[in-house]
């Protein structure tokens, strides 16, 4: 409002009516009608007249006898009118007005704040609020004298119990501001002049005469009723710590003298004084703990982020300005600190961050010896009760003991090491660590599923994450289920990792390592992450001098690592019940590998006879596999620590990762593939291609000495056949030299292993091929032959168009004479059925060296060799490997097996197919993991590319295609069918008409109307249009055929 | 085998390939020069010197000096990076492997194409003294170094037919400034001469067949010597400087081709034509092990300061073998 009386002089003239008028009829219009006028008069007038309109407003208060509490309430806040527009300049003014308003809720007969309306408390604390407000300069420092000391006590006491007892929480706030105010903590800016230290000292003795009050009272509220609203938490723990902080100030009470300097106040006051000695200190320090326990204990999981956050201000401020006096409290302090380092809320969090970044700057815990004692004791004790928690806890209890665990790691930075040095407490927190850690390994689907195809390997590194951990997998613990809490663990692993004693921590999880099963996946996990932390990679640091471990020191550490995880006993574990592969004389030599572990197992982790479904064995095998990759994942960790340090242990690890990459487990064949991404990202491969192939003489040495013992590494082909497939005509040398070992091994063990040696033939055939195309005839009649048939198959639908006239009928009926003419021998010419040799090549004459016989290049006395044991296994009595080298040869020189395979192996073929297939069709589910299944599944998926590669003739695709037929029907395993399908599809491409005949008289869907009427309708047997077991895979190979 | 609780055999802890070519010298080099990783030098009949680096297993640098005829002997010498090699092209080069720089700097002419290999014996910088077989069929010519003059030739007396020099140990008693050289001859005898007098101080005939290779530790004043025969031989030197045969060792199959003293005298292994590395103790003479993982002709052995066994083959390999590692 535009102020009209601008001068003293006006406004007096204005006012003098109502001010008098208000002298002698005390009422409630009267202060109304002056308190309007007020408002037309400016500030600077008002000023002028303060003492003159303040009169009658005080003599109103002060007439004795009852008055209405309207009135009064109308008069406080015409007062409080005027103070905030005029400044009180003089300090008697001051106190009158502080005792006068004060005096309004006084209440003789009880100690407690009067029984008056809530309007007029409201009222009283705005006046008291805004008369210390309107205290002009200096007379504010004045005013705190001793001799204010009851006055002003009353008033604190007032406001406190108004803040503590009354309902309305537009009061409790106001008291709780005004309670600011007087302990001159208030935030406006209408406070610029910091004290200077005597007058800090002067305000603390003061104020240390209500400590006890202020300090129980906001406990009190504090620990009050969570509904109460969390605004007057947060102001009732602000004003709790500035008073504590400014009383009990370090600073401060340093410069307190032992005896108490006499001071020229009446004797009722200097009692009330309080002399902030040692002892005193002590006492107060001591109880003020027993508070700030109580506060921390109900704080802390306050339900609202506010509340939690001004804790953690509380925590600064108190540990910051207090450390000293209140050494009790640093230990409790601390862990409501520190367990809030993971609050949910973002910014307690980061406040969280903030504060523990500026402690470790200001040396606040490792600078200060009792502090970094209180929290190695804190540390201490939590690690002892760590294995206990970590067992009784729910997954909320856990998750708030792991935070303050990696709180104290985090603050306590490089001195965790004093807790680490005590083997005890090293013991106690790796027990709660492995533990807590412990997996659940009842997951049947784990050795269940299968990796059937494992020579995917075209993945991009690029595509996966720069950190391991974000494609690690998921995994299932015992003793929780919140995936937080895992991250915790390794969070607190890592940090152990990075301030830690490497050494030490990596030896001791060592020892865990090897000591019993029953740790080992969980000292592996652990191990992974010290690793990662020690690297610092991912560790937020507070302590920035910290030196990391140097890279040579951790390349050494790693690699003694890797040396236990790819060793025998632990990278070579029973991960299914195929025997197949496994090699009898393995089990007989080892009893120890295949003794599946499960007797230590089922001694500490868990009674499986608790749960009767998943067995002892799938248990122990699941175990395995994530032993395996959690062994694999390491070694991408590892790789990621080390960075292009890794390289120089590719010699070691690339072996056995590619080895697990080609795994049947598909969890373990997929967490080594990871491995391998997180390898080339570390050394800078772009491809995994490009990571096997720039270091194929570490394979091949591994490879090679492998060999040597083959039955303790029966997989060693597969990686040869993987690297094979990513290598190049670069490394011929290499693989020659390689092959030599195979070769040697394949004539020593072609009884036993020849199976898998077979495949790495194939491979081998098949990669010289590629790396030196042939450029001779053979080649390009057989694209030739290649493209005709296809031509002919293309050519087929033309003819089954229904536009068909008498000509081509003729025609055909011509065509079909001369053809069968051609196949009943009626032919001049037959195909050269000589043996295709491999072309000797013409090599320079050198006369250089005329002892020397030209050699043959290398890639075709490689091929020569290979040939020559393939022939030999040929007779070979086990079925699968007999198929495989036919498919070996069979691409590479087919006409001249064709006899033989026609002659000797198909008739068995066919039988076994054909006895086999009722038993397949009645089996249930459990079929498909027996030998038989396999056995059949491999003849149906071999004799396909087979039939079409040898070119068989007419009589005995049809043998081929009656023992296959039975599996097109339903009741077979799908697999089956599946294969069955696949042996047709290759049987079209070699005779599709005589194929369709054969389908179309098993399941005839349509009716076929002859294309002249004077044809004869044909009647097929598959016609009858009956639901058939065959139906469904018959009409999906016509499909293929139109 | 004697050993009193064999254990199998090991395997080669790893395996250099790459040579292309049957391997016929093998040579350690630590210390400065390869900046603290140490490193292999192979010599392969192709006339090749590969480089391996024993920390990344693989060849660092291949060196092209000898025209394509057989590397047959490596040496560095110890005050810098400086290798020698002796090939068949009647050469033998010294190399400046500096800096990474790998060119010859100089060069010797040889003049007998037999498979002999030099010696040199450092005696104070800069200079150097080398043995090469000479230019006679039975000649040892010693050289100088680095400055390549002819110090003088040890010729034996035309009446002792020893043929063919065929390995060459030069050496210097601890008492005596006195350079020695051991001399192992196609006549199966060894021969000790005083290069300054040229004369013959003793000579022994421990072998029916040529010497092939011996290695001498001047502490025991003891050496050993392989032959193409079946034998190996161990003799020592009395205090009037004469040779005495002190035992025979037989072998199941002939032809060592290389046989070589561990750096603490505590081994020694041999290098066999029949594809085997034998192991002894070399004080008791007691067969170790016998390593079997070539697929030809052993051709050299070679121990690493640490104990690092390395055999090259004709199989064109090398393996490096732990053995026995020091505690």
């Amino acid at each position: 409002m535009m102020a009209v009386f601008d001068t003293p002089e006006e406004a007096f003239g204005v006012l003098r009516p109502v001010c008098v008028q208000l002298t002698k009829t005390q009422t409630v219009e009267n202060v109304e009608h002056l308190q309007t006028r007020l408002q037309a008069v400016s500030d600077s007038a008002l000023q002028e007249l303060q003492q003159y309109i303040l009169f009658p407003l005080r003599f109103t208060l002060k007439t004795p006898g009852p008055k209405r509490e309207r009135l009064i309430q109308s008069v406080v806040e015409c007062l409080t009118f005027v103070l905030s527009s005029t400044c009180v300049k003089e300090q008697e003014l001051l106190q009158e007005l502080f005792s006068e308003l004060s005096a309004c809720l006084y209440s003789p007969s009880s100690q407690k704040p009067a029984a008056v309306s809530e309007e007029l408390k409201l009222a009283v604390i705005q006046g008291l609020s805004t008369l210390m407000h309107s205290a002009y300069g200096d007379i504010i420092l004045t005013f705190y004298e001793p001799s204010i000391l009851p006055r002003l006590g009353f008033a604190v006491s007032l406001l406190l119990g108004l803040a503590e007892q009354e309902k309305s929480k537009q009061i409790k706030i106001a008291a709780l501001k005004c309670l600011q105010v007087l302990l001159l903590q208030c935030e406006c800016q209408d406070h610029p002049r910091s004290l200077d230290e005597l007058e800090q000292k002067q305000l603390g003795d003061l104020f240390a005469s209500f400590l006890p009050g202020i300090s129980t009272t906001l406990t009190r509220v504090i620990t009050g009723d969570f509904k109460q609203g969390h605004s007057i938490v947060v102001s009732s723990l602000k004003i709790f710590y500035k008073t504590v902080s400014f009383i009990m100030a370090d600073e401060q009470l340093k410069r307190i003298s032992k005896v108490q300097a006499k001071s020229a106040v009446e004797h009722r006051v200097a009692e009330l004084m309080v002399h902030r000695e040692a002892d005193w200190v002590k006492n107060t320090g001591n109880k003020l703990t027993i508070l700030i326990k109580k506060i921390i204990e109900c704080v802390s999981v306050h339900p609202h982020w506010k509340v939690r956050l001004e804790l953690v201000e509380l925590v600064e401020d108190l540990l910051l300005k207090c450390s000293q006096s209140l050494v009790e409290s640093a230990g409790p302090l601390l862990k409501a600190l520190v367990g809030l380092v993971n609050d949910e809320s973002p910014e307690v969090q980061a406040q969280c961050n903030k504060v523990l970044r500026h402690f470790a700057d200001q040396k606040v815990v490792v600078g200060n010896k009792a502090l970094a004692d209180i929290l190695s004791e804190s540390l201490h004790s939590l690690a002892t009760s760590l294995p206990r928690l970590m067992t009784s806890q729910d997954d909320q209890g856990k998750f708030s003991t792991l935070s303050l665990l990696l709180g104290y790691l985090k603050l306590l930075g490089p001195k965790i090491n004093f807790v680490l040095n005590s083997v005890a407490h090293l013991q106690r927190l790796s027990k709660a660590l492995i533990q807590v850690l412990e997996l659940d390994v009842a997951d049947i689907k784990i050795v269940e599923e299968r990796c059937w195809n494992s020579d995917d390997l075209n993945a991009s590194p690029k595509t996966s994450a720069t950190q391991p951990w974000n494609h690690i997998q998921r995994r299932y613990f015992r003793f929780f289920t919140d995936e937080r809490i895992f991250m915790l663990l390794r969070q607190v692993c890592q940090l152990l990792g990075y301030y830690g004693n490497l050494y030490l921590l990596v030896d001791h999880f060592m020892e865990l390592y090897r000591q019993s099963v029953v740790y080992r996946k969980q000292a592996a996990m652990i191990l992974n992450e010290l690793v990662t932390g020690a690297a610092g990679l991912e560790v937020e640091d507070l302590h920035e001098k910290h030196i990391k471990t140097n890279p040579e020191e951790l390349r050494e550490i790693v690699t003694s690592i890797l040396e236990e995880y790819t060793s025998q006993e632990n990278w070579y574990l029973v991960t299914c019940i195929e025997t197949e592969e496994m090699g009898e004389e393995l089990m007989m030599e080892h009893p120890g590998l295949q003794a599946i572990t499960s007797g230590e197992h089922t001694s500490q982790v868990t009674s499986f006879l608790a749960f009767s479904k998943p067995s002892p064995i799938v248990c122990s095998m699941n175990s395995n596999i994530w032993q395996i990759c959690i062994q694999l994942e390491g070694i991408g960790q590892f790789a990621y620590a080390l960075g292009k340090d890794f390289c120089l242990l590719l010699m070691s690890t690339l072996y056995p990762v590619l080895e697990k990459a080609g795994d049947q487990t598909l969890l373990i064949s997929q967490v080594a593939t990871s491995t391998m991404m997180d390898i080339c990202h570390a050394c800078g491969y772009d491809s995994l291609q490009h990571l096997i192939n720039q270091n194929s003489d570490y394979l091949v040495n591994g490879i090679s000495l492998n060999l040597r013992h083959l039955a303790l590494h029966p997989h060693t082909p597969k990686v040869l056949e993987v690297m094979l497939r990513n290598s190049d005509a670069n490394l011929l040398p290499l693989v020659a030299d390689v092959v030599q070992d195979v070769l040697a091994t394949l004539d020593q063990f072609y009884d036993k292993r020849a199976a898998s040696f077979v495949s790495v033939l194939h491979a081998l055939l098949a990669a010289l091929a590629q790396w030196f195309p042939d450029t001779g005839n053979l080649r390009h009649l057989h694209e030739q032959s290649l493209g005709e048939e296809g031509s002919h198959l293309n050519q087929r639908p033309a003819t089954l168009e229904n536009s068909t006239t008498a000509e081509d009928i003729e025609q055909f009926l011509l065509n079909y004479l001369k053809e069968k003419d051609v196949a009943d021998g009626n032919v001049s010419d037959f195909d050269n059925e000589e043996e295709e040799q491999p072309v000797p090549p013409k090599v320079e004459e050198n006369d250089t060296h005329p002892d020397v016989e030209p050699p043959l290049p290398l890639q075709i006395q490689m091929a020569m060799d290979v040939m020559e044991r393939c022939i030999h296994l040929l007779s070979d009595k086990n079925l699968q490997i007999r198929l495989k080298v036919l498919r070996t040869l069979g691409s590479k020189c087919g006409d001249f097996l064709r006899s033989r395979f026609c002659k000797d192996v198909l008739p068995k073929l066919a039988g076994s197919l054909v006895t086999q297939a009722p038993i397949s069709a009645r089996a249930g589910p459990v079929y498909s993991h027996t030998l038989a299944f396999k056995l059949q599944l491999a003849v149906l998926q071999g004799l396909g590319p087979l039939c079409e590669r040898l070119d068989l003739g007419e009589g005995d695709l049809n043998k081929v295609a009656d023992a296959c037929l039975i599996y097109l029907s339903a009741k077979q395993p799908v697999k089956l069918q599946e294969a069955a399908r696949s042996v047709f599809l290759h049987l079209m491409k070699v005779d599709p008409d005589s194929t369709w005949f054969l389908l179309i008289e098993l399941y005839c869907p349509t009716q076929f109307t002859p294309p002249h009427p004077s044809l004869h309708p044909v009647q097929l047997r598959g016609a009858s249009r009956q639901q058939n077991p065959y139906m469904a895979n018959v009409l999906r190979l016509l499909k293929e055929l139109q | 085998m004697a050993a009193p609780c064999p254990l199998p055999p090991p395997d080669p802890q790893f395996v250099l390939r790459g040579t292309q070519s049957p391997v016929h010298a093998l040579h350690f080099c630590e210390g400065r020069q390869a900046q603290g990783h140490p490193l292999l030098f192979s010599g392969s009949q192709s006339g090749l010197v590969h480089i391996w680096s024993l920390q990344m297993r693989r060849a660092l640098t291949t060196l092209d000096g000898h025209g394509g005829q057989c590397v047959t002997w490596l040496q560095t010498l110890p005050q810098g990076h400086q290798l020698l090699s002796q090939g068949r092209d009647l050469k033998l080069c010294l190399w400046d492997l500096a800096e990474g720089r790998n060119a010859v700097v100089d060069s010797v002419p040889l003049e007998s194409v037999g498979f002999c290999r030099s010696s040199i014996l450092v005696q104070g910088q800069p200079r150097w003294m080398l043995a090469v077989p000479g230019k006679g069929s039975n000649e040892v010519q010693i050289l100088e170094m680095p400055s390549k003059t002819s110090v003088c030739t040890l010729k034996p007396e035309a009446d002792a037919k020893l043929g063919m020099p065929m390995c060459l140990r030069l050496w210097q008693a601890d008492c005596s400034p006195r350079p020695l050289l051991l001399a192992g001859y196609e006549d199966g005898s060894v021969a000790l001469w005083d290069v300054s007098e040229q004369k013959v101080c003793s000579r022994i005939a421990c072998h029916e067949e040529p010497v092939m290779d011996l290695d001498f530790d001047s502490q025991k004043a003891k050496g050993i010597s392989g032959s193409a025969g079946k034998a190996l031989a161990v003799w020592r030197l009395d205090g009037q400087q004469a040779l005495q045969v002190c035992g025979t060792h037989q072998l199941t199959n002939p032809g060592i081709a290389e046989v070589t003293i561990r750096p603490d005298r505590k081994i020694l292994a041999t290098a066999g034509w029949d594809h085997r590395i034998r192991v002894f103790h070399w004080r008791k003479m007691q067969p170790l092990a016998v390593l079997a993982f070539h697929s030809a002709a052993i051709q050299c052995v070679a121990f690493a300061a640490d104990g690092l066994l390395a055999a090259g083959s004709k199989d064109q390999r090398i393996s490096l073998w732990s053995l026995y590692p020091r505690a």
